[in-house]
Parts: structure tokens; sequence; C-alpha cells
């Protein structure tokens, strides 16, 4: 290899790059051979592919029920009759989603389910940054105990207090002050000995107070995840604002929401989607004289005919395309926000200790 | 900062003095037990809610599973003590519960393996360098978001997507499984595992893995994100010491990767444990609500419900105790 003596020639000089040409350099294929032909290459490219086979595979399987629910939603009754036609509609149409919007009163129950699920959502998302904060950054008596009840209200199955959950708000009073104030009124004396309450049932307002108190459906999962997502902002930055004079709910508001809009954002979305699809608790806190919701319009409509041959595949078609029309929203909401949820739980640091 | 700590503690605000124009001195609290009283306002929704709305819940719900719930005639209900009545109605005299129970609960155990592992290997797949790295994980989080409540409802009642893709043969979530629409028949796998010497229940086990491929991806979403978080608060440095040691991928995969995750592997079993048990759509869960439908089946529901809440209490504890003896924490300081 004494070679580097030789002065190499000038192929091409511009002012950033030189070319040069090495006169007895190893030929070009060979040096692609020698890189690229081993096991190790060999190696890596089997696993390139399995890999990437894998994950299609994976989103295959994720996504296709959505493909197959789209195109059928598309579908003419004939096509649910012909052997033919599997995925893709001889006789597309709109047929279904015409029928679900008008009878069964799409967008009422959209406008009702959305004004829910924001209210909902936004209350959810602040109450539980607050109770986190609460957790993660203050030293008092009972933090631990207290956040053990948070876990607490996580482990204990929904159906678990269906009951007395609806018992609860059917006949609304804490501590009795509501009688005290002489509101409410007094409706099923046996229940209630002659107290009067107020009837919750049919109104938003059960899960507006099982959200501000931090008691709604996986609140405890948001408290949690936020509580690591403080615990991992330095102690110093809040020590520096109150040395600036800014009290603590100042720093909160000023400091620390700020820096937490990621997370933020992934519980909101979290808290909206899963009201938005809950079907639980507005079967519990609404009965059928009440607001009309999504979860209503899951119903065949009655202009449809669905008594033929194909009556099974075309009312699952039908139930499809409701469930379509409730999640389009959402998939609208998520094709925005994913990139905040990814980035959010990454940030949480999420650990055990 | 600690200036301002000793002051307040001693009391002794002539010695040190913070300058603190135009504010009074006023408060001889000291700035921890501010702070704590900070923290007790931070919480306070929740205490509230808990100690006023929840607790009383609980108690009513123990309570109602004691009693038997008289309709009244102008409206209105009357309880009666039955003392444990309604618990040995739902063990005793229904018939279904038990098996229900029974078939629910090792459905689920057998489940959380398997989810738990899943999600931590999708979750190594994605935190790799990938094409597409950010559609793959948009993609591999819809189910948290899309598929639950309402549309795992109406996907459970669905026969339209099994009937199209009957030569696919992948599971759909419809629960309509026939040996056609199977993606691995058991003699397949039987044949391919019958010379490894290894028992025909991790074969089934695999089997039934493989063909629930729809439920475990569907249901392992926050998992993967939990796991992908732990995944990459792991220093690089870590990695590239080992391989500069001559590791393998398997070795530092088992010596690096997994005991560093294994915190997020307990909180992630725990999760899992309390998501599957809990959900709406599991068959014991569905069972009770079906139950609760009945007329008069209210405080049995709830009494099922109550022993099944136990039950889950003490499987969880056990894998909880039982994992917790394997988890490596890394010190910090």
């Amino acid at each position: 290899m004494n070679n580097a003596q030789t002065a190499p020639k000038i192929k091409k000089e511009t002012k950033n790059t030189i070319k040069v040409e090495f006169e007895d350099r190893t030929p070009f294929w060979e040096r692609v051979k020698a890189k690229l032909v081993n096991l190790y290459t060999l190696k890596k490219v089997i696993y390139y592919i399995f890999r990437l086979v894998l994950l299609l595979g994976i989103s295959y399987v994720i996504l296709f029920p959505f493909f197959s629910k789209i195109s059928s939603s598309f579908m003419a009754k004939e096509d649910f009759v012909d052997v033919t036609v599997v995925l893709i509609p001889k006789h597309p149409n709109l047929e279904i989603y015409r029928a679900i919007i008008k009878d069964n009163k799409y967008w009422e129950a959209l406008l009702n389910t959305f004004i829910l699920s924001l209210v909902c959502a936004v209350i959810q998302t602040f109450i539980c940054m607050f109770i986190a904060y609460g957790f993660a950054k203050f030293k008092f008596k009972g933090n631990g105990i207290l956040f053990l009840c948070v876990l607490f209200t996580l482990v204990v199955p929904h159906a678990t207090l269906q009951l007395s959950l609806f018992m609860k708000f059917r006949y609304f009073d804490v501590l009795g002050i509501i009688n005290f104030l002489g509101g409410g009124v007094v409706d099923a004396i046996n229940v209630t000995g002659g107290k009067t309450s107020i009837n919750f049932i049919n109104s938003n307002w059960p899960l507006y107070i099982l959200s501000l108190t931090g008691l709604a459906y996986k609140n405890g999962l948001y408290i949690f995840m936020l509580r690591q997502f403080f615990r991992g902002i330095p102690d110093e930055l809040e020590e520096s604002a109150y040395l600036d004079g800014s009290g603590i709910m100042r720093t909160f508001f000023s400091i620390i929401i700020p820096l937490s809009t990621t997370m933020m954002i992934t519980v909101f979305m979290f808290a909206f989607c899963w009201q938005w699809t809950d079907n639980f608790y507005t079967d519990l806190f609404y009965t059928t004289a009440g607001d009309k919701l999504l979860p209503d319009i899951i119903k065949i409509p009655k202009s449809l005919d669905t008594n033929y041959a194909g009556q099974s595949l075309y009312s699952s078609a039908i139930t499809n395309t409701c469930g379509i029309l409730i999640i389009t929203p959402l998939i609208i909401l998520y094709l925005f926000g994913q990139r905040y949820i990814v980035q959010g739980i990454e940030r949480a640091g999420l650990t055990a200790d | 900062m600690n200036l301002n700590i000793d002051a307040g503690k001693g009391g002794k605000k002539q010695k040190i003095q913070v300058d603190a124009p135009g504010k009074k001195k006023k408060s001889n609290a000291s700035l921890e037990s501010k702070k704590a009283r900070a923290g007790w306002i931070f919480v306070l929704p929740f205490v509230l809610g808990f100690f006023l709305i929840y607790v009383p819940i609980i108690f009513d719900s123990i309570k109602y599973s004691f009693n038997e719930i008289k309709i009244l005639v102008g409206g209105g209900y009357r309880l009666e003590f039955v003392g444990w009545k309604n618990y040995s109605d739902a063990l005793l005299v229904d018939t279904s519960y038990v098996t229900t129970l029974v078939g629910g609960l090792k459905q689920l155990i057998l489940d959380i393996p398997s989810i738990v592992i899943f999600s931590l290997f999708v979750a190594i797949v994605l935190n790799q360098k990938i094409i597409g790295r950010a559609a793959f994980r948009a993609i591999f989080f819809i189910p948290v978001i899309l598929t639950t409540g309402l549309i795992s409802d109406i996907d459970r009642a669905n026969t339209l997507s099994s009937y199209m893709e009957n030569s696919a043969g992948i599971d759909d979530g419809s629960g309509q499984e026939s040996q056609a629409t199977q993606i691995i028949s058991v003699m397949d796998v039987e044949r391919l595992f019958d010379n490894m010497m290894v028992g025909t229940e991790i074969v089934e086990y695999v089997v039934q893995m493989v063909n629930n491929i729809f439920n475990i991806v569907n249901r392992c979403g926050v998992q993967m994100l939990i796991f992908l978080s732990g995944l990459q608060s792991i220093s690089p440095a870590i990695y590239e010491s080992c391989s500069i040691d001559g590791a393998s991928g398997w070795e530092t995969f088992w010596k690096i990767t997994l005991p560093m995750v294994s915190p997020m592997i307990l909180v992630n079993t725990v999760y899992t444990i309390i998501d599957a048990f809990t959900a709406d759509d599991n068959a014991v869960m569905r069972y009770i609500s079906t139950v609760y439908e009945q007329a008069d089946g209210n405080v049995l529901s709830s009494a099922m419900s109550w022993m099944y809440f136990l039950i889950v209490i003490l499987i969880l504890a056990a894998v909880a105790g039982i994992l917790s003896g394997f988890i490596f924490y890394q010190r910090r300081d």
C-alpha cells in the first residue's frame, strides 16, 4: 500500500469538492461486492423485509375493518346478494347515508354529543391537570393515600357501580345540602323519605359532575399520566418563578401549562374520543325520552327495506354505516392530533417508581 | 430559595432579608406548609368528589348487594335486607354465572401475557428507524381512539366483514370463528411443533393468540405508547457501548432493553389487567349487564360484580407482587 505517495490525478475541481482518480483503485463492482455481498448485509435485508411485512400485515388487520365498512356503506341493495361483489360496489350510491342522516336524526345527535364531549373533555383535561399537579409537586399529609384512591377509582369496574350511580344522580343530593336549601323536588317519598332531591337523569349534569371531580371514565389514567409528566419537570423551574415573586397559582398557569401543551392535547383527545364513543354512561344517564345522542342513531332507518334475501348482510352494513358516521369526526380530529399523542406520551416518561 | 425557607422556619426575619419590595411580610407560615396547603387546593376537586360522591356510591353499591329491591306501586322502591342471599343466588342458583366467570377469567389471564408481549414487540419495532415510521405509528394508535365503546359493540355484531374476508381469513372481532376463517389451523401448527417436544397447551395458546390478533392489536394501544416512552428513555450510549463490546442484537435485548423497560412491564401488566377486566366487552361484564337489565336483576348484578371485583383485586395483587420481584430499577443517584 505504498501508492499513497503517487500524486492522484485530479479529475474535476470545484470550489468545495475535488474529484480525484486513483489509478490502481479496486474496481467499482468489486468494492460493491465486498461491501454488500456478505452475511451481515443479508441478515439486515432479511430483517428489514421481515419487519416491513409484519408492520404492513398488522396495519392491514387494523385498517381492513374500516375499508370493508366504508366500501359496504356505498353498496346498493343488490350488491349484497351478488356473489361477485366483495369489496367494490357495483352500484355505488349514498342511499344508506341519506336514510340514516334523515331518519335517525344524525345532525341532532351529532350536535348533542359534540357539546357533551367537548365540555366533558375540556373540564376533564383541566381538572386532571390540577389534580395531577397537586399530587406531583406538593408534599402534604395523605398525598400517597389519596393517590391510591385515584388508582382505586381506576380499578373498580363500571358495572359494579351501575345501579348506585343511577340512583345517585336520579335522587341527587350532597350531604343533604339541597334538601336544606329547599331546592329540588320531592318525588318518590318512599325512597328519599320526604327529602327533596334533584333528578339529573336525561341531562348532561351527571357527566359534568363526574368530570369536575375527576371521576369520569379513565380519569385515573389521565391523572397518573399527567402526574408522571409533571414529576419530570425540574423543580428549579418553579422555584425560580417563586423567587421572582410569582404565586403558586400564577406559576401553574403561566409556567406549567404552556410547558405541557402536548400532554394536554393528548389527554384532551383521549377524553374527547372516549366520551364520544362511550355507551356505558350514555345508556345509564339518558333514557329514551332524553336528548338524542350518537348511540341512539344505531338502528335501521325506517325508509330502508331490509326484508329480502340479503337481510343480515344489509342490516349489518347499515349498522356499520352508522359506525362510520359516528367516527368520521373523530378520524378528522385524529389526523390533526395523532402526532401530539405520540409526542405527549413520549415526553411523559412514564415510570413505575 | 433555601434562604427563604430558613427565614420562614426560624422566624428570624431580621437576620436574612429577602428582597421583595412592595411585598408584605404577613404570613408566618413556612413555605412548606404554604405549599402543602396549595397541594390540598389542587387536589381538592378529587377529594370532594371522592368523599362526597364516589364513596357513597361504593357504599350504596355494597348495600344494594345485601338487599332486595321491592318496587312500590307509587313509584320508588323499598330495600329489604336479605344478607348473603344475593351472593348465594349468584353462585348457586344462577346456572351460568360461575361458568361464565371461570371461562372469562381463564380467557383474560391467557390474553394478558400476549397483549403485553405483543405491545412490547411492536413498540421495539416502531422505535427503530424504518421507512414511514410516523405513518405506522399513526395507524397503530388508531384502535386506542376509535375502536372503543360503541364501535366495538358494532363490530361484535358484525356479520359483514367476516363474510367479506372469508378467503383472507382474519379475525375481525366479530367473534364468529370457523375453521375456514382461521389464519392458521391447529393441525398445521401441531405438525410444525410435533418434533419440538413442547406441550399441546403451548401450541394451542399460540394458535389462539394468532387467531385472536385483531383483538390483541385493538387492545394494546396504550401499552404500546407506554413502552415507547420507556424505550426512548434508555440512553443510546448504553447500546453504543454494548455494540462496541460485541454484543449481538439478541443479547442486547435480553441484557439491556428488557431490564430497562421492566418497570414499564409492571405498569403495563397492571394496566392491561385493569383494562381487560373492566372492559365492557369481556364475557363476564357482558353477562353482568344482561343480568342488570333483567327484571329484579339489579341487586343480583351488584352482588355478582362485587365478587368479580374481589377476584380482580386478588389477581392484580398477586401479579403485581410476583412481577415486582423481577423489576430492575436504575439507580439515578
